[in-house]
């Protein structure tokens, strides 16, 4: 499967061939720290001046090339897919081998953050558990009633909350059993099947 | 257990074969236990033919005496010689004794679990649910061919009016981990219980 290119982000990608590979390279490092934090125009400013030329140019050149690559990362085209769809902007063969380079170095990586931006439910992070025994209430005197208090830790969107729940032993036992039947589920013949036929 | 005047009054009016025979104390006795016990219970349960000859404003004095009784009684996890001290003190003769504490004694799980269901905890899990899912794309991500759980948690508050769920994905890495801590909860309970 091939990049489908437009006009304009060939056009932000045709500075690419004007300056030096190390700036290339450094352009790569640059969109990948922008889709892992968000970008900074500040930086555009700084290596305008020393490029001398405009900072637009400079900012679209990284867009380009960041752009290149998360299509690229989510498609997850072929190594041989990158190099034909790359090849229509007339680039040399060493920018071509950089910025496949700079592919393949990075796709593990844009993938993950690309992951992050699905329609989400808060995803499970860890859990703490307690055991109490309950020994008298305002409305009952002298108990002995085993309980086990859990802390949930969840996150979603990078945002950490916690759900104090408590449960009783037969429901523990309950849960344990429910959910190991779950886990067992991925082994059948059935799951099996799926997952190595749909790739 | 500290009991009120009004308590002891009811009480007194109860031993009173003149204003209570056997067979309308054993009624009002088990109208109280039904009042407590019984869900569906309302102001009908004296509402039997063999109470209509009592005065009213007495019926409802010791319907309610002896309800408050069986409550701090329960709640003080009271046994037969402490009940029937009491009882003693309120002028009950033998047999009535016996009735009530026979009485007592039959309902006394009912009542126990009853007092000890009352009161603030934090949310309950009652069950689980979980899916099972192949997930394959998104508009962001192609090509993901990973296995993806969901859990929901069905909780109970204690007003058990609301019943929130909580609900989570979690891969398969995950759901080992969340299995085994609940194993080694179920464990360390298990050894508890075994000291």
């Amino acid at each position: 499967m091939l990049l489908d290119l437009s006009e304009e982000h060939k056009e932000h990608l045709a500075f690419l061939p004007r300056v030096d590979s190390t700036v290339v390279a450094e352009f790569g490092r640059i969109a990948v720290e922008f889709l892992r934090r968000g970008s900074n125009p500040k930086i555009y400013e700084g290596a305008a001046r020393k490029l001398n030329v405009s900072s637009d140019t400079v900012q679209h050149g990284v867009e380009g090339l960041t752009y290149l690559l998360t299509e690229s990362s989510k498609l997850m085209i072929s190594e041989l897919d990158f190099q034909d769809s790359v090849f229509v902007l007339g680039f040399s063969e060493e920018l071509n081998k950089l910025l496949l380079q700079l592919y393949l170095d990075n796709r593990k990586e844009i993938r993950t953050i690309l992951s992050e931006l699905a329609p989400d439910l808060p995803s499970y992070h860890s859990l703490e558990w307690r055991l109490d025994v309950q020994l008298a209430s305002r409305s009952l005197r002298q108990q002995i009633k085993p309980s086990v208090t859990i802390k949930l830790h969840l996150n979603q969107n990078g945002d950490h909350s916690t759900k104090v729940l408590q449960t009783d032993p037969a429901t523990l036992l309950h849960l344990v059993q429910q959910l190991e039947q779950a886990l067992e589920e991925m082994k059948t013949n059935h799951c099996r099947r799926v997952v190595r036929n749909i790739k | 257990m500290e009991l009120s005047e009004y308590v002891q009054k009811g009480f007194q009016m109860l031993a009173d074969p003149g204003s209570f025979d056997s067979n309308a104390f054993t009624l009002l006795l088990r109208a109280a236990f039904q009042s407590l016990l019984d869900a569906q219970a309302d102001e009908a349960v004296l509402d039997h033919p063999d109470l209509k000859h009592i005065d009213p404003v007495v019926l409802k004095h010791c319907h309610t005496a002896a309800a408050t009784y069986i409550l701090e009684a329960g709640k003080q996890r009271a046994d037969k010689s402490t009940l029937s001290t009491y009882l003693e003190d309120c002028k009950f003769d033998r047999e009535r004794i016996e009735l009530f504490c026979t009485e007592y004694q039959n309902n006394k799980n009912s009542l126990e679990s009853l007092l000890g269901s009352i009161g603030r905890s934090l949310p309950h899990i009652t069950d689980v649910s979980w899916r099972l899912e192949y997930q394959i794309k998104t508009n962001q991500l192609h090509k993901m061919y990973r296995p993806a759980y969901l859990v929901t948690l069905n909780v109970e508050n204690t007003d058990s009016r609301s019943h929130p769920e909580i609900s989570f994905s979690c891969n398969m890495e995950q759901l080992q981990d969340l299995v085994g801590k609940l194993k080694d909860a179920s464990k360390s309970l298990e050894r508890a219980t075994q000291l």
